[in-house]
């Protein structure tokens, strides 16, 4: 029976502790201990830091949420990195045929031009960029050009927000020492004939 | 008082039991092959059925709902019989719980390999499928209160209070995330959507880990811990304290899951401080378990069944502290979207439920057999075998997460990402992805030598069906409080209102977070420039359903600098309000897809190359690790279903006009032979009515409407 029986206290014979009177099931016993003190204390900070947490969050607003956390780090970006120079592309540029500057280049190619092009340049959704041939002129300043601002319509995004300048330049160099390499599986031509 | 004989039903518990052994073997066994299509993605075999995005759900199901699911219920019917003193309250119900439980095991596995999926995690069975969970679920409330109202005890207790949340809130949980209007036999939208449908997901999915895999447990730990170590639980306060506050606060915590998305920052913030506020409520439980093994720690190191449980008990542990931390946005800000979510939930899947569903097995089998177990030696194997095998499956797992999370947001001097292309992050993790898949072997291992174990203890053994049992019936006290008894003391001896107080103590999270934002207009602004899908994206957004492209892509961008600049523009709630249902997903083995068809994006593929690369990925990048999808480019589109589809759409508010449904299918034909003639311009010939039309228009659809609305990413970031 479930009474406060003082008189007949049940103790747990290996720590002594209290055992509840009533409380049997199954044979399972149950101890009138207490909660573990740095249980509560972890329970209670938990609960003051929520309080504090939706406090300076939600109520006087004074820690940002996401939005303005963003706005902050586009913020610092853009005093970090200065903008691009304007657009590298003209007539007069020369590519690069040092072999540290094409070693970079077919990096770059391998990482993020193979995917359309396929690696030996033999095109697939892009154009092949082996045969004598070119949708957007055949130059290396036209094929930085290309890089730069992209043919969006056709497929080919701007990549100047993910190369560098430098980068575009070595990748371009990069694609014009591909001229004439003959690779398997090659797509047909497209554009004009290169002069 | 005169004693009363009555029989235990053991025969209902070995039988689940049994089912337990099968789909667990069979759930880890495909969970294995997906950690091998890491490795090797021809491992999905260029079939539908064996592909990552099917078989994944078989995966999660399986093992949740089928080895978890028949875990619990082999040892809810073993300890409710004996803590009632009574036999269970219907043989029948019982019955018809196990083979119904089984049927839908059977149902789920086969529709998801199919491609019926509603395409939300962990809630992935269609509608007929979702009706049959909610009868047989209650078959199985019924059958266990009728046992507590006719129990021969006063006082029903803690494990009983455990198994009365389970059932009460997973009964909320399931049906309020599944409702759902069919458009076929196979087919249903959920009413919700966007961001809606992501908070009702979230809340069903966080709960599912808290009232399926972790309520019912505890409850079986209360009973064969000390049952198994033969010492009283350690503090009854602590049971009631924190039994009240682990169900209260847990209902809360589901917006964890989307943590800066466009989920309103509110709501957010709930998530974060309700997670963290579950701490101890949770480490409630394995302290009572630690502690109530004082005075038999010298027989943990003999006792098969112990180790198990001291294992499981301190997994449980790990993640409960684990998944607050996860919670705060500093944490989640790196492990969301990588495979730490995935090791933080395999940690509770195999340490806290395999180990302790093991443990339950080793106990109660040679208990009805009236036998010992076969060979401790066998028990001791599986328990440093699968010790291990859960190290090697989550370490790696961590390690690769922090790994690609670095990767994704480092940036060079210069401001630009320095792994711009997404599949690097996903190259550097195949070491991590192969000793992860060598860890879940081990596991695997271990189980097969429980499996042998206990059928070896089966044999040995003569099963007692009818276990015969006395106790004197239950002596009829007065409704109201007695003298000097307290409160909750009372409320022990009450079960109907216990369980109308669990009740209250769930419904109140869930609905003062799920209310607002049906109620409150300015949780999601509208974005004049989003429309309705177009009937051919439309008809393409439920193949990337069918095909479970969820399980591998986001499509979710964070506001985050890192995100915005391999993305584009971040999520806003307003752009996801013709989303039944919302395909954010939960990690990212392939990249974000939410940005796919704006033209100027960074992700903009043509659709000759998405057609590429569906046909096969690898051709494109040896290192890829997409499956092919080469069935989307032979099979025809179903276009018989467009109509019905734009009804049911119409019945959800989505502005469609009058009538559209007579003539969706014209424009449905008129932009797929535009698609198609697009490819064709680039050399692919390929008819308008196949499936790879359809999913490619969908794909080109994504994140043009909310980028038509203006760009704020570009004036911000000067580019």
């Amino acid at each position: 029976m479930d009474m406060n029986n003082h008189n007949t206290v049940e103790k747990d014979e290996l720590t002594g502790e209290k055992l509840l009177s009533g409380h049997e099931y199954d044979n399972i016993r149950e101890l009138d201990n207490n909660l573990p003190k740095w249980w509560v204390w972890l329970f209670i900070i938990t609960i003051v830091y929520a309080v504090i947490y939706i406090f300076v969050f939600d109520v006087i607003r004074v820690a940002p949420y996401q939005q303005e956390e963003w706005k902050k780090e586009m913020v610092a970006a853009g005093s970090l990195a200065p903008g691009q120079p304007a657009p590298v592309a003209s007539a007069s540029l020369v590519a690069l045929t040092d072999k540290v500057s094409l070693d970079a280049g077919k990096d770059i190619w391998l990482k993020q031009c193979k995917v359309c092009h396929l690696e030996g340049g033999q095109g697939l959704v892009g154009p092949n960029l082996t045969d004598n041939f070119s949708i957007h002129g055949c130059g290396y300043a036209d094929v930085v050009k290309v890089i730069t601002i992209g043919v969006p319509e056709k497929g080919m995004i701007s990549w100047k927000t993910q190369l560098t300048d430098d980068q575009i330049m070595k990748v371009a160099s990069f694609v014009m020492t591909l001229k004439g390499t003959n690779p398997p599986n090659p797509k047909a031509p497209q554009g004009e004939p290169c002069k | 008082m005169e004693n009363q004989t009555f029989y235990y039903d053991n025969k209902i518990v070995r039988n689940f039991a049994y089912a337990t052994l099968f789909w667990g073997v069979i759930g880890m066994v495909v969970g294995l092959l997906l950690a091998l299509q890491f490795i090797w993605p021809a491992l999905s075999f260029g079939i539908p059925y064996t592909t990552f995005g099917r078989i994944r759900p078989i995966h999660t199901n399986a093992v949740i709902f089928a080895f978890v699911g028949n875990g619990m219920f082999t040892g809810i019917y073993y300890s409710l019989q004996r803590l009632c003193k009574a036999r269970m309250f219907s043989d029948l119900l019982s019955k018809i719980n196990f083979w119904g439980w089984q049927f839908i095991i059977v149902c789920a596995a086969l529709t998801f390999a199919f491609g019926i999926t509603t395409g939300k995690e962990y809630a992935e069975l269609e509608w007929p499928i979702d009706i049959l969970v909610a009868v047989i679920w209650l078959v199985f409330g019924a059958n266990m209160i009728g046992t507590i109202i006719k129990r021969r005890t006063q006082h029903i207790y803690v494990a009983i209070w455990f198994y009365i949340a389970t059932f009460v809130t997973i009964t909320i949980l399931h049906v309020t995330n599944s409702i759902e209007i069919p458009v076929t036999f196979f087919k249903s939208y959920p009413v919700y959507a966007g961001v809606q449908d992501a908070l009702v997901q979230w809340w069903y999915g966080h709960n599912a880990v808290a009232f399926f895999l972790t309520t019912p447990f505890l409850g079986l730990m209360y009973y064969f811990l000390p049952k198994a170590a033969n010492r009283p639980i350690y503090s009854y306060r602590l049971s009631i304290v924190h039994f009240w506050a682990l169900i209260f606060l847990y209902i809360w915590a589901g917006p964890h899951h989307l943590l800066y998305s466009a989920l309103p920052n509110w709501a957010q913030s709930l998530g974060v401080v309700f997670s963290v506020m579950l701490i101890a409520p949770s480490w409630g439980g394995m302290v009572n378990g630690l502690l109530t093994l004082r005075g038999a720690w010298d027989r943990v190191r003999e006792d098969p069944v112990l180790k198990f449980m001291v294992v499981a008990v301190t997994a449980y542990g790990m993640s409960t502290f684990e998944g607050p931390m996860m919670s705060t946005k500093t944490v989640n800000a790196i492990s969301h979207f990588t495979d730490w979510t995935v090791g933080h939930a395999h940690i509770g899947a195999l340490g806290w439920n395999g180990f302790l569903t093991f443990a339950v097995l080793y106990y109660l089998l040679p208990k009805m057999f009236q036998t010992q177990l076969y060979s401790k030696k066998v028990a001791n194997m599986h328990f440093w075998i699968a010790t291990l095998g859960i190290i090697f499956y989550a370490v790696p797992l961590y390690w690769g997460a922090i790994t690609q999370a670095s990767m994704w947001k480092e940036f060079t001097a210069a401001g630009f990402l320095k792994y711009p292309n997404f599949l690097e992050t996903v190259t550097q993790l195949r070491p991590m992805y192969a000793t992860r898949a060598l860890g879940g072997g081990l596991y695997i291992i271990g189980i097969l030598l429980g499996v042998y174990n206990l059928i070896m203890t089966v044999k040995a053994g003569t099963f007692v069906p009818e276990e015969a049992a006395s106790a004197p019936a239950l002596v009829k006290r007065s409704a109201s409080r007695e003298q000097g008894e307290g409160i909750h003391r009372w409320l022990e001896r009450r079960p109907v209102q216990f369980i109308l107080f669990a009740l209250i103590a769930i419904l109140i999270g869930g609905l003062i977070e799920i209310v607002p934002l049906y109620l409150v207009k300015t949780n999601i602004p509208t974005i004049a420039s989003v429309k309705p899908y177009t009937p051919l994206e439309l008809q393409g957004r439920d193949i990337y359903v069918r095909e479970g492209c969820y399980t591998c892509h986001s499509q979710q961008v964070r506001p985050f600098r890192s995100e915005t600049e391999r993305y584009g523009e971040y999520a806003k709630a307003g752009e996801y309000i013709y989303d039944h249902p919302f395909q954010w997903g939960s990690k990212r083995n392939g990249p974000d897809l939410s940005r796919e068809g704006v033209v100027n994006g960074r992700q903009y593929k043509p659709n000759s190359w998405h057609y590429n690369h569906m046909l096969n990925p690898q051709r494109l990048n040896e290192q890829s690790i997409m499956p092919v999808y080469k069935w989307l480019i032979s099979d025809d589109l179903d276009i018989s279903t467009t109509a019905k589809k734009i009804r049911v759409m119409q019945l959800f508010g989505v502005p469609y006009p009058e009538g559209y449904d007579k003539i969706a299918n014209d424009d449905l034909m008129k932009q797929a032979r535009g698609i198609a003639y697009d490819l064709k311009s680039q050399g692919i010939q390929v008819e308008p009515g196949k499936e790879i039309i359809a999913m490619i228009a969908y794909l080109q659809r994504l994140g043009k409407d909310v980028h038509a609305a203006g760009n704020p990413t570009a004036t911000i970031s000067g580019k």
